[in-house]
């Protein structure tokens, strides 16, 4: 992997989304703001397109219409050619974690940490469904936090994970819950030397024939006080309910924060860290790792161009492009 | 519950006493019996009010081990780059905001004093704990004691059968690096520390001895140390039968430990957590008359993560640390029991990649509620980053000075390590006068 561009930024980018066929990215920061930054002409960097009141951890991108969403439980709808916010709205009373966007691009949905899920209608902001499947509490007492959700590629199944590492699949026409799976190797509860917890999956990905559901994470830790777990990837047949393969990365120790496949099902990457990032290429069928790629810092999220040659990253203080 | 119930002064004015132990036994039993306490008119009396008002104070230090979040607890920056993800919100008190985190404590800031501008400058744990247990470093070759056996001397009774020092720490890590010491005051002050269970262990009457030999082995051994004092003057004799008394007072405070004493609805309140449990027991000790309680909270240590670690530990702080302040007032124990909140350090206002905050002990929080304190109000300030104190910086000394001036105790008072006075804090400190009730 060769790194293109450098974007330095201040604060950590959470989320990014890319306009297709295009350089043109948006992300959202902890700064709180939603940027608009186009690789390709733009030389001044990148350009606030609108504000949360906290971090902007969630993007989904509808044609010209942006839905963020952000630890102030709101999700706004932002048209990124007049560059005007269309609607804001009270989507959780607690942190959004996560927004996805269907396939056909008429629903959105949200997680956040009052653990509901939540459908909306793009075109007017409408809530078409709440999911509820995810306890509000971890076994220990304490809240928990639904932190990921995905669709599958026909847009008939969408699924969300936890802090437990608890995962539903929905019907999406419905509303009601298909399948539940569970990876607890995701979550870590110290019982003894420091009574608290850390983990969770933190990133959900269906294969492009829908068969697979991957889940990243980091596996279990010694010292809950760090991010120092080796990182994580289930994929699950999810139909069969069945674990299909459980990779706990041998080179990099951190969350697997970001999972994409490629669009003909090759390999799925991920991409994460803790105090250093990396990318991990996991091939489905060796059930072995491909390639294990240091990055340049912890990601957060990124976006494949439509060849899956390029890499489009966001994480802490940069963004960055990649040749892969 | 009777604040002394284990207090063995009749009240008979036949005793003959000198006036240290008459005032420290007369102030016990005033403590217990309000009839008794009317009989000797106690309270008219400057010298034994006095005496009264400080033997009746108590504290509870909650001791958030590996070092709180001041960012995310009781010094916010909300929007600050630094600030992370949390918004501050408006408590009871006009003007003084902390993190939405702590919304039950944000209703009862009438109580709480929040110091923002601790400056200890030791950011390891080790140093840090030994610091904020004791007020001050110890010198080659002086070992000081802590705020518990300080307050242990201070305000415990020479007569109590209760344990005057008691420290919960169950988590393991850290427990190492701030372990409870009496330094040079030995071991009478040393605390009882429990680690593992709830109650203390080997205080229970053993099952080869019944009840009734148990008992009569007592007196045989009172009878024989009776006999043997006859004609004798002795410290060491007094000490011997001290020891033998709190012994017999400590086997019988097993119940004191047992929290389904406590009625469901107050277990309730305090919620399920282990910590919750043990703050609800050290409520209980202070109300049988034990001067501190430690309850360590471990373990917030949040180089990763920083944001979700808060997320469950400070609810769980503000949830039982708020139960405890009602019932405290609810037992009109409050006005007398002092509660801290307290850690070796805070967190670095940079947030680092990984999500976490490292160590910071240049510009923290502590807060000191209830006993001696003017509840409502904040003192010092830091920037607008949170990363240096700009107003009323604060060291562990002018820290403990300000504890012991609130619980009555001057903070000059001298110890004597052979012939040298050792005062209890270092000399010059003064307490913070403008938080003091």
């Amino acid at each position: 992997m060769k790194a293109i561009k450098d974007i330095p930024i201040n604060g950590i980018a959470f989320a990014l989304v890319r306009v297709p066929s295009s350089n043109r990215l948006l992300f959202g920061s902890s700064d709180f703001q939603v940027y608009d930054l186009d690789l390709a002409a733009d030389k001044s960097g990148p350009k606030v397109l609108g504000a949360h009141q906290s971090y902007v951890t969630g993007l989904a991108l509808a044609g010209t219409l942006a839905i963020s969403g952000g630890y102030d439980g709101r999700l706004i709808w932002w048209d990124i050619e007049t560059r005007k916010q269309i609607r804001a709205v009270e989507a959780h009373t607690k942190w959004i974690r996560k927004v996805a966007l269907s396939p056909d691009g008429k629903m959105v949905a949200s997680v956040g940490d009052d653990m509901v899920c939540r459908l909306w209608n793009v075109a007017d902001g409408k809530m078409l469904y709440e999911l509820r499947g995810h306890h509000e509490r971890t076994p220990h007492h304490f809240p928990s936090m639904l932190f990921v959700c995905t669709f599958a590629p026909d847009g008939q199944s969408l699924a969300t994970a936890d802090k437990v590492g608890h995962i539903v699949v929905w019907d999406t026409a419905s509303g009601k819950p298909i399948k539940t799976l569970e990876a607890p190797g995701m979550y870590t509860w110290d019982p003894v030397q420091r009574k608290h917890s850390i983990g969770g999956i933190r990133a959900l990905a269906f294969s492009p024939d829908g068969k697979y559901l991957a889940a990243g994470g980091i596996s279990k830790i010694g010292n809950v006080d760090h991010l120092d777990g080796k990182a994580r990837i289930e994929v699950f047949d999810w139909q069969k309910g069945e674990k299909a393969h459980e990779h706990i990365d041998d080179k990099f120790k951190g969350l697997v924060e970001h999972l994409v496949f490629h669009p003909k099902g090759d390999w799925v990457l991920g991409g994460g860290g803790a105090n250093d990032g990396f990318f991990l290429f996991f091939d489905l069928k060796t059930k072995k790792a491909l390639r294990q790629e240091k990055a340049a810092m912890h990601i957060h999220a990124f976006a494949l161009d439509e060849k899956a040659e390029t890499i489009y990253a966001a994480g802490y203080g940069k963004i960055q492009k990649l040749e892969v | 519950m009777a604040p002394n119930r284990h207090s063995n002064f009749c009240g008979s004015p036949l005793h003959a006493m000198d006036r240290r132990n008459f005032l420290g036994t007369a102030v016990a039993g005033a403590a217990a019996f309000a009839a008794d306490m009317t009989q000797l008119n106690v309270l008219q009396h400057p010298a034994l009010a006095s005496e009264l008002k400080k033997q009746q104070k108590r504290c509870i230090l909650l001791w958030l081990a590996g070092g709180a979040s001041q960012l995310e607890t009781w010094d916010p920056k909300p929007g600050a780059p630094t600030g992370g993800p949390f918004r501050a919100i408006p408590t009871s008190v006009p003007g003084i905001h902390i993190s939405e985190l702590m919304p039950q404590m944000a209703k009862r800031m009438k109580h709480t004093c929040i110091l923002r501008s601790l400056n200890t400058r030791i950011g390891d744990h080790g140093g840090g704990a030994q610091l904020m247990m004791r007020g001050r470093r110890d010198e080659p070759n002086l070992k000081y004691p802590d705020l518990g056996a300080v307050l242990a001397r201070e305000l415990g009774r020479r007569d109590s059968q209760v344990p005057d020092y008691v420290s919960f720490y169950f988590a393991t890590e850290g427990r190492s690096m701030a372990p409870g010491t009496a330094g040079f005051l030995g071991s009478r002050y040393a605390p009882m520390e429990l680690y593992t269970s709830m109650v203390p262990e080997n205080i229970r009457r053993l099952d080869s001895i019944n009840d009734l030999d148990h008992k009569q082995r007592a007196e045989l051994r009172e009878l024989l140390s009776k006999q043997f004092a006859q004609g004798r003057a002795s410290s060491s004799l007094d000490s011997h039968n001290e020891a033998y008394q709190r012994v017999r007072g400590l086997m019988a405070s097993d119940k004191l430990f047992d929290a389904t004493q406590e009625p469901p609805k107050v277990r309730d309140r305090y919620g399920p957590t282990l910590f919750g449990e043990q703050v609800m027991v050290a409520r209980r000790l202070v109300e049988a008359g034990v001067p501190f309680v430690r309850v360590a909270r471990a373990w917030w240590d949040s180089h990763g993560q920083n944001f979700e670690t808060h997320q469950e530990l400070v609810p769980e702080l503000d949830h039982v640390m708020a139960a405890l302040l009602d019932d405290l007032q609810e037992r009109g124990l409050l006005d007398h029991t002092l509660v801290i909140t307290l850690a070796e350090f805070g967190r670095t206002p940079k947030i680092n990649p990984s999500l976490g905050r490292d160590h910071f002990a240049t510009a923290w929080s502590a807060t000191l509620s209830g006993c001696g304190i003017q509840g409502g109000s904040v003192w010092g300030k830091t920037d607008a980053k949170g990363e240096h104190v700009v107003e009323g910086e604060v060291g562990a000394a002018e820290l403990f000075a300000t504890i012991y001036r609130a619980l009555g105790i001057n903070p000059q008072k001298n110890y004597y390590v052979g012939s040298r006075p050792v005062p209890l804090t270092e000399p010059g400190t003064k307490p913070i006068k403008a938080i003091l009730a």
